[in-house]
């Protein structure tokens, strides 16, 4: 699969403070990475490396399979941290610079881009006067200029209301969609699981774990299982092979196995056998948040 | 370098501060020059004998050629104006966060950087017109007559944009490393008024010949007083000549110290973390 960015045991250190820490990533073509972490995880310093705002202490990175350059930064479109705009200037005025120093987009562009983040009706508004919403929009709009090959966006729903949240996620599944590669650091989870099609997870500046959101997720099966009698049920359990751990809780219990070995029918059919008659009999699916804070809690 | 100074431009021509900034510089520069070609007329235009060894002392500061050098001298008082745009410039890229923006959006660090000198090359040049225009203005008003000199100081326009270009870099370099507008206003006014002020007279007091080499006295010195300043003495003369005969090598140190304020900016942002 070809490789959009590749990141190679990159540390970064502000003094004391391990901002990174031997990090490496491979960003697959396509793909929407979702990056994910706890405040001070090193989420936005991995990102300003990547795009030149700072240097790695150690470590290399790659973009497009070339060594990084401004040029390949061009064809990016990025959203780091907050909007970064010139107050005195208009949405429109703005945009104008940004298209001029990366060289995307038309004028045409410009009013299509504002279009989609609804500042038609402002954009010859000083930036100054928009509200945290709309200076997030516009970042965002900036972002999309030109359509970019790669989107790069660091809390993209910073500061909007759940109507904008929701707009904008729709909006980064319809450019998926497009076979645009969109790159997500957020802290948002459901976000993150409603639209991500690989993770990251990082803490302290180590990343804990990478790869497709399936593959992350499901490094367990998880099987939900009720009856009558729960304490039979615990005993027969007891008895079964394979198992990883059993969770009880609130008349249900949860039977954890390694990966792929789960069959709800042998379930069935092995508490059958020992005189029990389940109740309810259900695949979990492990959620990103429960994984999240395995991995994340100390 | 088109592209470079087509987004600079963007950038300036919508900033209100840029044109208040004009606004002044167009009615400073010749007011500041009508007020001494005032007290050159009120010297001069009496009957008695003494308007007259003024007048023969004098000469006319503000007829062709002399215009180019006099206005060139009393402008270049009012440097402090386009170096708040400067200042302003550089540290709101700080305060809106663009310098990072543009990095991102596809500069490499030198092009911030060049940007960054093509706007003090924009703004000595707008200062340089507007002098131009009041050099010319006076030049036609003092004495229409002398007209066919037009042509023969008019070195005194680059030596004007070499030293404005110059202390407007000291004031991006303070901008570039402060960070915070005013203080690195604070800092540039407090050096250009006071500091530098009081280091020269207590060299030129301790008779220690060094004080042309300061940051702003080296080119300060490419613009030497207006010739009649020469007229008044052995001393003054002497002094006069002098400061005529160290223009040349003013000249040379004054690039030399601002290609290196340069170089230190381009090396300097080539490696710094843009937080």
């Amino acid at each position: 699969m070809e490789t959009v960015l590749q990141i190679d045991g990159v540390s970064k250190a502000y003094g004391k403070v391990k901002a990174l820490q031997q990090v490496s990533l491979t960003i697959p073509k396509g793909s929407v990475f979702g990056i994910l972490g706890p405040n001070g995880s090193g989420k936005t310093t991995m990102m300003s490396i990547v795009l030149d705002v700072l240097g790695a202490d150690a470590g290399t990175y790659s973009w497009f399979n070339q060594p990084p350059t401004a040029a390949a930064r061009k064809r990016i479109g990025s959203l780091l941290e907050t909007p970064n705009f010139y107050h005195y200037l208009s949405a429109v005025d703005n945009l104008k610079i940004t298209s001029a120093i990366s060289g995307r987009g038309t004028d045409q562009d410009i009013n299509e881009v504002l279009e989609i983040v609804k500042l038609t009706e402002r954009k010859k508004s000083k930036f100054s006067t928009y509200s945290l919403g709309m200076k997030q929009r516009l970042a965002i709009a900036a972002a999309l200029l030109g359509n970019p090959e790669v989107l790069l966006l660091d809390e993209p729903t910073n500061g909007l209301d759940p109507v904008g949240i929701l707009e904008i996620r729709e909006l980064i599944r319809r450019l998926a969609n497009r076979g645009i590669t969109i790159i997500i650091a957020s802290h948002l989870l459901d976000e993150v699981e409603k639209i991500c099609t690989h993770v990251a997870i990082l803490k302290r500046g180590n990343l804990l774990t990478s790869g497709p959101v399936d593959e992350v997720l499901s490094n367990e099966d998880i099987v939900e299982i009720a009856a009558t009698n729960m304490q039979a049920l615990k005993d027969c359990v007891a008895q079964m092979q394979n198992v990883l751990s059993i969770k009880e809780d609130n008349q249900r219990m949860q039977i954890h196995f390694p990966s792929g070995t789960a069959n709800l029918e042998e379930i069935n059919q092995f508490c059958f056998n020992k005189g029990i008659t389940l109740n309810l009999l259900l695949n979990k699916k492990q959620r990103l948040e429960s994984k999240f804070f395995e991995l994340t809690n100390d | 370098m088109g592209a470079l100074i087509k987004i600079e431009w963007l950038k300036i021509k919508k900033y209100p501060a840029f044109w208040w900034m004009l606004a002044i510089v167009m009615l400073t520069y010749p007011s500041i020059n009508y007020m001494f070609y005032n007290i050159y007329n009120e010297f001069t235009q009496g009957k008695e004998m003494t308007n007259n060894i003024a007048k023969m002392l004098l000469g006319n500061p503000f007829a062709f050629p002399e215009t180019f050098h006099t206005v060139a001298y009393f402008s270049s008082f009012f440097v402090l104006l386009p170096a708040i745009l400067v200042i302003m410039l550089i540290t709101n890229e700080y305060n809106y966060r663009t310098h990072k923006q543009n990095i991102i959006d596809g500069w490499s660090r030198k092009d911030f950087m060049a940007s960054k000198l093509i706007d003090v090359a924009i703004i000595s040049f707008v200062v340089m017109t507007v002098y131009m225009l009041v050099a010319l203005g006076f030049g036609i008003y003092a004495d229409p007559e002398n007209m066919g000199r037009i042509t023969e100081q008019l070195h005194y326009i680059p030596m004007f944009y070499l030293q404005t270009f110059a202390q407007l870099t000291v004031a991006f370099l303070l901008g570039y490393l402060v960070k915070k507008a005013f203080i690195a206003l604070g800092i540039f006014l407090f050096y250009y008024l006071v500091v530098e002020n009081i280091l020269v007279a207590y060299l030129k007091y301790k008779k220690i010949p060094i004080t042309r080499f300061l940051p702003i006295e080296v080119s300060d010195n490419i613009l030497v007083a207006p010739a009649f300043s020469g007229n008044f003495g052995k001393d003054a003369k002497e002094g006069y000549e002098l400061a005529l005969t160290l223009v040349g090598e003013q000249v040379v140190l004054t690039c030399v110290y601002t290609l290196i304020i340069w170089l230190i900016c381009f090396k300097v942002h080539g490696k710094r973390d843009l937080a």
